[in-house]
């Protein structure tokens, strides 16, 4: 049966020369994974069959969410590892070959920018940071601080009771249109604080609570690539922001090392 | 302890690992492209089987008896068939 051939990552030559692959099974648990190593490219694969694993098979595939699961895991934790073994280029899930041809086809054009990446990407970490809000401490401190809301309250003290109640319900939503900008702000002061010690950072699409299943609201979702010597200083800031803002109901999730999935680019 | 100690590896959520694994990583050109659906439907689902497992199994209770209407629909069908052919 005709093999297809997996790819999970690019690695440099004298790191794996240095340290073998450590054996593991490959995608479909049945093969092993291996590298293929020409001209100083070196590139950790698996070989799979055909059958199960053309076009339309892994089509099908893809749209079991359970099968999905599984094989995301297994590809992120193969990363893990080699993303601690070596200096790594991840490839997004599912990037499959006809053969060992036609890998290297594609891959040669691109041997100057390989080794380009995998020098800029020594010694360097991918972390991830999401924030959290809870949206009902931060309504409570926005209408206790925030000075337009304050001059509004007072206003409404003095007007008749029915006037009250419809400009009660127009503070409501003041309080809440304040509480998003706070949630920019306050997230975005933050990024900019640990923007300064990175090589380079990302901000990326925030997912709502019936993507997170929790109870509080996604704010901020950003990634960050550091030289391994600052990992340290940017995780203590990180420590002395969460002491500071956790108990006003900003949450800092903190992630990481990752392979660097959002920095490494062969285009 | 060092930070990295107390933050490594820690607390990774399911989001967390889809939100890379399938949003990003390098896309050079493979033999066979295939369209993951969005991460949020992906994701959408993968809680749905994750969470409930009694619900899986209402489901599949559900699934067999939808099967086993099916079947006594076709053998209604076929009786049919054979009393017209009579």
């Amino acid at each position: 049966m005709d093999n297809l051939i997996y790819l999970y990552g690019i690695v440099p030559e004298n790191e794996i020369s240095a340290a073998p692959l450590p054996s593991f099974k490959g995608l479909d648990n049945e093969h092993a994974a291996y590298t293929i190593s020409i001209n100083g490219i070196n590139a950790v694969v698996c070989n799979l069959d055909e059958a199960g694993y053309k076009e339309t098979e892994l089509e099908k595939k893809t749209n079991d969410p359970q099968w999905l699961h599984e094989k995301a895991f297994h590809h992120h934790e193969v990363l893990l590892d080699l993303n601690n073994r070596y200096t790594v280029i991840p490839m997004k899930f599912c990037t499959i070959y006809e053969n060992a041809d036609s890998l290297w086809n594609k891959l040669e054009p691109l041997e100057q920018k390989i080794a380009e990446q995998l020098k800029w990407l020594k010694n360097k970490e991918e972390w991830n940071m999401k924030i959290y809000c809870d949206d009902e401490k931060l309504r409570e401190s926005v209408a206790a601080h925030n000075l337009t809301i304050e001059a509004k309250k007072k206003e409404i003290e003095e007007m008749s009771p029915g006037r009250q109640f419809l400009e009660k319900k127009r503070l409501d939503q003041l309080i809440d249109q304040e509480a998003l900008k706070e949630k920019e702000t306050f997230s975005a002061r933050v990024h900019e604080q640990l923007t300064e010690m990175c090589e380079d950072t990302s901000v990326k699409k925030n997912w709502n609570k019936k993507v997170t299943g929790r109870n509080d609201e996604m704010c901020w979702n950003s990634v960050y690539l550091l030289s391994t010597e600052n990992v340290e200083e940017y995780l203590s800031e990180i420590k002395s922001l969460q002491d500071k803002w956790t108990r006003d109901g900003w949450h800092l999730e903190i992630t990481g090392p990752w392979p660097a999935y959002h920095f490494a680019s062969l285009t | 302890m060092s930070y990295r100690q107390e933050f490594e590896n820690k607390d990774v959520a399911l989001i967390d690992i889809l939100d890379v694994v399938l949003d990003k990583g390098v896309a050079i050109q493979g033999d066979i492209l295939i369209s993951i659906a969005g991460i949020d439907l992906v994701y959408l689902d993968l809680r749905i089987l994750l969470s409930s497992v009694e619900t899986l199994v209402q489901a599949k209770q559900a699934s067999d008896r939808q099967l086993s209407s099916k079947q006594f629909d076709r053998e209604k069908e076929e009786l049919n068939r054979a009393i017209r052919e009579t």
